[in-house]
């Protein structure tokens, strides 16, 4: 994909450690950016995430006298993810079928109830407090509305300069003016002084993302767990967020788990995608594969809808039924069957796991076994 | 759904404190507390240099000078024991003040403190510091205070600390749920993800957000606790050598003031009160309207006229279809006036043509004035917005200059709303039932309640709802549902004209799908037309016969469907189109538009979309496009569509 | 079925406050500094042996309670004393025979007293708060929905203005101007009257209630009108008015049926909250007005220190308010579906 950057990376041995040199080269805008990253020793597959059965439950309602011991909603049910590095995934999914308890949970922000998380080599599923602060450096977070995201009574600058602060790096304050300038000139925040001293409700929705994606990129993080972080722009600005992402992934070799509802945003963006339903990936594969080829029946109903842009293109729509299920009481065998067109009798009672259609393209549902 | 699309960002300077002085010293109740304020503490402070008399000293003094009246001597005469009134009331000052304030900062500590603890640490530990501050709540203070003054030596600190240990409660209430809200809030969940800790969070991100509250319930606070000193002075149970306004009331009342007719004993120590408290008072209601800029308005608030007009009326287009027109915009042109800036021109010579049967996409991002235009329809714009140009013609009756009894019969009959149906669009404490019956009842000549309700069910089973629904409440709805009953009430009086202002937004993927299924067939079942104000133009092309593009309140261009998405002609279009995502072809790389809307206050002359326009020349910064015709209808307001 | 979940809920809260109240009166007295039978006689020539035989007379030789003999000084004893025979125990039970003790002044039982009192004080709070609220919410309405007119802004300086007032000064005002005037200087009633009609009584009765009433009605009516008002303007601000508007219903219409039962809510929480104030403020008024009510005869407990009677006196209001808050809380609940389905 050319977008008018040449990368040259070199893993470097210094002081013992192993560090990775980017050279960065932006052609149209004339720039060139030297970046440095420790490198983290770890397996060699290139995998920089590796979830296995993967669960999160929550429990229901006010624990009392008279409260059922097992009434439990499954957010996340039994999920398996693999991303390499520099790779882009995006997580599609309606509300309730626990993209965003996913995402909160490789983060910590919630803890795993049962299954692995692998980030680069280490077992992070479990972790005392300090562990997992050593591990956010490395794994940020980007949310859905910018304006709210941001501290309102805090200035651009020290909305950046926090991670730095909170994780005692950068203790001196040169060092720490030229990392918030680096992030935020990389974030297209340029001139970054005329943006420093501001508050964020001086700026636009667009930009206040980008300063949301800066105080991100501030820790030089090596994977980016984005939730919805276009949903709620203009169409007319979405772009340029999701070309900065993509620019960012170029430059800096950064892995990126793209949360969103919206499958037509990230058709150019992401490398592979997976579907989810009521707490399960249904569909996984590259984003040719599913966008050309959908196997489960929830997919295709998804694609199905998402409206077109264009009149001469009026298609056939399989609408589903009923309203969007959530996951406190889950049906029977397939969790999709109440609402899928096509089920038959054996949907009731087994529920499939993900099976594969080609090397890389996965999908759970009976019919692949006819 | 309120109507407040224009995003006029405050221009505030770089120092927060000198924005918070412009806008304090704007306020006129708060400056006026913060005088009356002011003024009390330097009488109090100076009183040594001040007062005339030395209240502690008898020297001097006299048994004829008891209950003197006003005079030279005594400017507010004297008291009970010969003592100036005046300088009495400077000293009482001091002492009423430093116990208020004290008492008050007891307070304000322990409320604050249990307040944050217990909104921000939950659990068990919210559970039973709520319980505790619930009870104590609970418990009158008054007759507490009383029995803990009357079992112990009455001195000013004891008075102090009790009520500043009584006081606590509402504080803490206050700031408890304060915390709460601001602890849900996506920054303090940035905040964690990022990896900080309780204490950085508390520091950083919770106070900050508490002050303003804390800092406006203080001053109550300090108010409550000078009215109760005073009042425990006045029942006797302070010191009576400390002298407070509440104990100079203690002796004149119960020293025959009354008896004697010296009013001004009692008059001026009482007058002292209400002074600090009026202060307090108004600083603190000044500061909270400050803190907390509520629109002071409401929708019950009555709209300005419309302004005389002259409607170039264009001949906008041939008839799409035979179909008759049922409502016909012309060159509407609205404002919103406010008094210290220049009107914001919200929507500016719009026109558009709606036929019977027909759905026209009203497409535009925020701020570009889709919500204003669809409200002044049936001109329910605020009490700021105004209609200066222009008319709305539906029935034969020109809408913006009817009167209100007239317009009260087209509403909801000829034209209904199909609003956003997030939470608040119905009310939560009537049913969904009953809601949709006001209308019917209201409109059609329905005689028995039975016959509405049949009519009312007929309409939930049209849209999907299942009938016994209908005496649930609104906040028992799904998110679907409820739109959908909005729906039905729309159709209620069945109009000629039905407005969908963004009735899918915030919705999942396939409801919205559901929805825009349902539209579809009610439309083509019952001959509505049908405008559909979106922003999402793969909705747009999927349903509409044809579409509206309105930029920072003009019309940018205005076509059938098929025009627009395959030969636009206005910059804005093309550009919106390339930055519109496309599964049909996903490998496109899409595009944006660099910048933002216009500050409708302060429009740049010229064609309001040039400063973003890939295609602008010079002359669209100087000279305002037209609106061109280009054959079949389609008009597009550009310079370089002229003469096409 | 979580709607009695809530109610039972809310009933428990009360009793265990009540609970509360209970043993907060009783070891507040026992806690606190001075020693009861010296004050039950202001004469320090009293012999050992009398004060002693007071002392016996008022049950205070007894244990406080298991362990401990006294609090002020602290004084262990015996831990197995019969638990029956403590102060506190006795004073539990005699709580439950509704015996509250005999005023050390009057040498009347307390529960006489109270009883008394009690409707008095009920009488002057139930006009006065009535009063207020149908003027504070009227005012209140009328300046939520003019807002921003004059209409509203002297509404709004007149509630302002009201709430500062200390009551017991306003009551003091008051009276002076009106006992300059023709109208009586306290009490409920003129000496000697309860030999005339009935009519006469009543007529009698309402001329000296005339003061406090009016104080009090002013006292609290500026809260209300500001709190209605407030509440009234939030709800007009919100989506559903507008629906209601874009329906085409009339302004009247809408305030009938849409915005005032909304309004009304937090309308009912403060009146709860209120009553705290509400009992400060009878205590002011009763003092000032000598009205022979609650508020009076905690003011005159206290001045004598007769602490039977204040123990008493503070042991009913607060239960009273207790009580009046769960009514209120459980009357919120029914008017708000929202609560229900907790």
């Amino acid at each position: 994909m050319n977008l008018g950057t040449v990368t040259l990376q070199v893993v470097i041995w210094w002081r013992d450690r192993k560090v990775r040199a980017v050279f960065c080269v932006h052609v149209r805008q004339h720039e060139v950016n030297l970046y440095f990253y420790e490198e983290h020793h770890f397996m060699d597959n290139d995998y920089i995430l590796e979830v296995k059965n993967l669960k999160k439950y929550f429990k229901v309602g006010r624990p009392g006298l008279f409260s059922r011991a097992d009434h439990r909603v499954h957010a996340v049910d039994d999920v398996d993810l693999r991303l390499k590095r520099g790779e882009v995934l995006a997580l599609v999914g309606e509300s309730g079928c626990g993209k965003s308890t996913l995402s909160l949970t490789l983060i910590g922000l919630e803890k795993a109830t049962e299954g692995t998380i692998l980030f680069e080599g280490a077992d992070i599923t479990h972790l005392n407090d300090r562990e997992r602060k050593a591990i956010r450096q490395r794994i940020q977070m980007i949310f859905q509305d910018p304006y709210e995201s941001l501290n309102p009574t805090q200035t651009i600058e020290e909305i950046v300069s926090e991670p730095l602060v909170v994780h005692g790096l950068a203790m001196n304050p040169a060092e720490r003016k030229e990392r918030v300038r680096r992030a935020l000139e990389d974030s297209g925040l340029k001139p970054a002084e005329s943006y420093k001293n501001r508050f964020p409700h001086q700026l636009s929705g667009g930009q206040r993302q980008r300063v949301v994606i800066a105080g991100a990129l501030v820790l030089e993080p090596h994977l980016l767990l984005a939730d919805e972080p276009v949903s709620m722009l203009d169409v007319s600005i979405r772009a340029e967020i999701i070309n900065l992402l993509a620019d960012l992934r170029e430059s800096r070799a950064i892995s990126v788990i793209f949360i969103t509802h919206d499958l037509g945003t990230v058709g150019y963006f992401a490398d592979r995608v997976a579907v989810m339903y009521l707490g399960r990936i249904v569909e996984i594969g590259t984003m040719t594969e599913v966008l050309e080829n959908p196997q489960h029946p929830y997919t295709q109903a998804l694609l199905s809808v998402i409206p077109v842009p264009n009149p001469r293109l009026r298609k056939k729509r399989v609408i589903l039924q009923g309203e969007t299920p959530n996951p406190i009481d889950l049906p029977t065998g397939c969790r999709f069957h109440p609402r899928c067109p096509v089920a038959f009798d054996a949907c009731k009672e087994t529920d499939p796991y993900l099976m594969n259609v080609t090397k890389t393209h996965q999908a759970a549902c009976l019919l692949l076994d006819q | 759904m309120a109507v407040q699309e224009l995003e006029l960002k405050p221009s505030v300077p770089s120092s927060p404190l000198v924005g918070f002085w412009k806008v304090f010293s704007r306020n006129r109740m708060a400056v006026v507390g913060l005088v009356m304020l002011v003024a009390l503490v330097i009488v109090a402070g100076f009183a040594d240099a001040i007062a005339p008399y030395d209240p502690k000293s008898y020297a001097g003094i006299q048994s004829s000078d008891i209950y003197n009246r006003p005079s030279a001597a005594h400017w507010f005469g004297t008291d009970d024991a010969g003592k100036d009134v005046f300088s009495s009331f400077m000293f009482g000052a001091r002492n009423s003040l430093i116990v208020g304030f004290f008492a008050a900062f007891i307070s304000i500590f322990i409320g604050g403190t249990i307040g944050v603890v217990a909104g921000y640490f939950g659990g068990r530990i919210e559970n039973f510091l709520m319980r505790f501050t619930d009870m104590m709540l609970v418990i009158p203070d008054l007759p507490l205070i009383v029995v803990f003054v009357s079992l112990t030596k009455p001195s000013l600190w004891n008075i102090i600390l009790v009520i500043g240990l009584l006081g606590w409660t509402t504080t803490a209430r206050i700031v408890r749920s304060q915390t709460l809200a601001v602890k849900s809030r996506k920054f303090v969940l940035r905040a964690r993800a990022i990896g900080a800790g309780n204490r950085h969070i508390i520091i950083n991100h919770i106070l900050p957000l508490v002050m303003p509250i804390l800092v406006v319930n203080a001053i109550l606070v300090i108010s409550l606790a000078i009215l109760s000193e005073s009042t425990l002075a006045f029942l006797g149970l302070s010191d009576p050598l400390a002298i407070s306004w509440g104990q100079m009331l203690n002796f004149a009342f119960g020293r025959g003031a009354m008896s004697v007719g010296a009013w001004w004993a009692l008059v001026v120590p009482g007058f002292g009160i209400v002074w600090v408290v009026l202060g307090l008072t108004l600083l603190g209601n000044g500061l909270e309207q400050v803190l907390n800029p509520r629109l002071e308005s409401h929708h019950l608030m009555p709209g300005k006229t419309t302004l005389r007009k002259e409607a170039g009326f264009h001949q906008l287009r041939k008839p799409l279809r035979d179909s008759p027109v049922v409502l016909d915009v012309q060159n509407l042109s609205i404002n919103y006036v406010s008094d210290d800036k220049p009107p914001a021109r919200a929507v500016e010579n719009v026109s558009f043509r709606l036929h019977e049967g027909e759905l026209m996409g009203l497409v535009g991002e925020s701020g570009c004035g889709k919500t204003t235009l669809m409200m002044s329809l049936t001109r329910l714009l605020g009490s700021s917005g105004q209609i200066v140009n222009g008319g709305v013609i539906f029935n034969n009756m020109d809408l913006a200059t009817v009167t209100e009894e007239e317009l009260a019969s087209i509403r909801w009959n000829g034209i209904s709303i199909v609003f956003q149906g997030a939470m608040n669009a119905l009310n939560p404490v009537r049913t969904v039932g009953d809601q949709i019956g006001e209308a019917i009842k209201k409109h059609l000549p329905i005689e028995t309640e039975k016959l509405v309700e049949e009519r009312v069910v007929e309409l939930l089973e049209l849209v999907g709802i299942a009938a016994h629904n209908k005496d649930r409440y609104p906040h028992q709805y799904s998110g679907g549902m409820r739109q959908r009953a909005m729906i039905a009430m729309a159709l209620a009086c069945a109009p000629q004209v039905v407005i969908a202002d963004e009735p899918t937004t915030a919705l999942d993927v396939m409801i919205q799908a559901q929805i825009l299924e349902l539209l579809n067939e009610l439309r083509k079942k019952l001959g509505l037309a049908i405008i559909f104000v979106t922003h999402d133009l793969g909705v747009v092309a999927e349903m509409c016969d044809s579409v509206l593009v309105m930029y920072g309140g003009v019309t940018a261009e205005y076509a059938d469907v098929d025009t627009i998405y395959n030969s636009p002609r206005h910059p804005y279009t093309q550009e919106l189109l390339k930055a519109f995502p496309d599964l049909s072809n996903p490998e496109k790389r899409l595009t944006s538009i660099p910048g933002y809307p216009p500050k409708l206050d302060a429009l740049p002359p010229g064609c309001r979309f040039a400063p973003r326009c890939p295609l602008a020349f010079e002359r669209c910064s100087e000279e305002t496009p037209d609106l061109h015709e280009l054959g079949n209808g389609h008009v597009a307001s550009c310079h370089l569509v002229e003469g096409s | 079925m979580s709607h009695y979940r809530y109610l039972l809920r809310k009933i428990g809260w009360s009793a265990f406050t009540i609970v509360f109240v209970i043993l907060l009166n009783f070891f507040l007295f026992r806690i606190l500094p001075g020693d009861p039978a010296r004050s039950l006689t202001k004469d320090p020539r009293m012999k050992q042996d009398a004060v002693e035989a007071l002392r016996v007379r008022f049950g205070l030789d007894k244990p406080i309670i298991n362990c401990f003999d006294s609090f002020t000084p602290v004084r262990i004893g015996s831990c197995s004393v019969n638990p029956l025979e403590t102060q506190f125990f006795i004073y539990v039970k005699n709580l439950f025979q509704g015996e509250f003790g005999i005023s050390y002044k009057t040498n009347r039982p307390v529960s006489d007293i109270l009883v008394e009192r009690l409707w008095n004080t009920i009488l002057l709070i139930g006009a006065g708060q009535i009063l207020s609220i149908i003027i504070g919410v009227v005012f209140g309405v009328f300046a939520a929905w003019k807002a921003r007119t004059s209409i509203d802004y002297g509404a709004l300086l007149t509630g302002l203005m009201a709430w500062s007032l200390p009551t017991f000064w306003l009551g003091i005002i008051l009276l002076f101007w009106g006992s300059n005037n023709g109208l009586p200087i306290g009490g409920k009633s003129t000496p000697g009257a309860s030999t005339y009609p009935l009519l006469f009584q009543i007529g009698d009765i309402a001329e000296h209630m005339l003061l406090p009433t009016l104080t009090y009605t002013i006292v609290f009516m500026g809260e209300y009108m500001l709190v209605m008002r407030s509440s009234l303007m939030d709800v007009l601000s919100e989506d559903y008015i507008l629906t209601a508007k874009a329906k085409g219903l009339s302004t009247f219409q809408i305030l009938k049926d849409h915005a005032l039962k909304n309004a009304m809510l937090p309308i009912v929480t403060i009146i709860a909250i209120n009553l705290g104030f509400t009992v400060a403020g009878a205590i002011q008024i009763e003092s000032v007005f000598s009205w022979p009510g609650l508020g009076g005869a905690i003011f005159e407990a206290v001045e004598s220190r007769d602490y039977p009677l204040l123990q008493g006196t503070f042991l009913l209001i607060a239960i009273s308010v207790v009580l009046a808050n769960l009514i209120a809380d459980l009357t919120y609940s029914y008017l708000d579906p929202r609560v229900q389905s907790e």
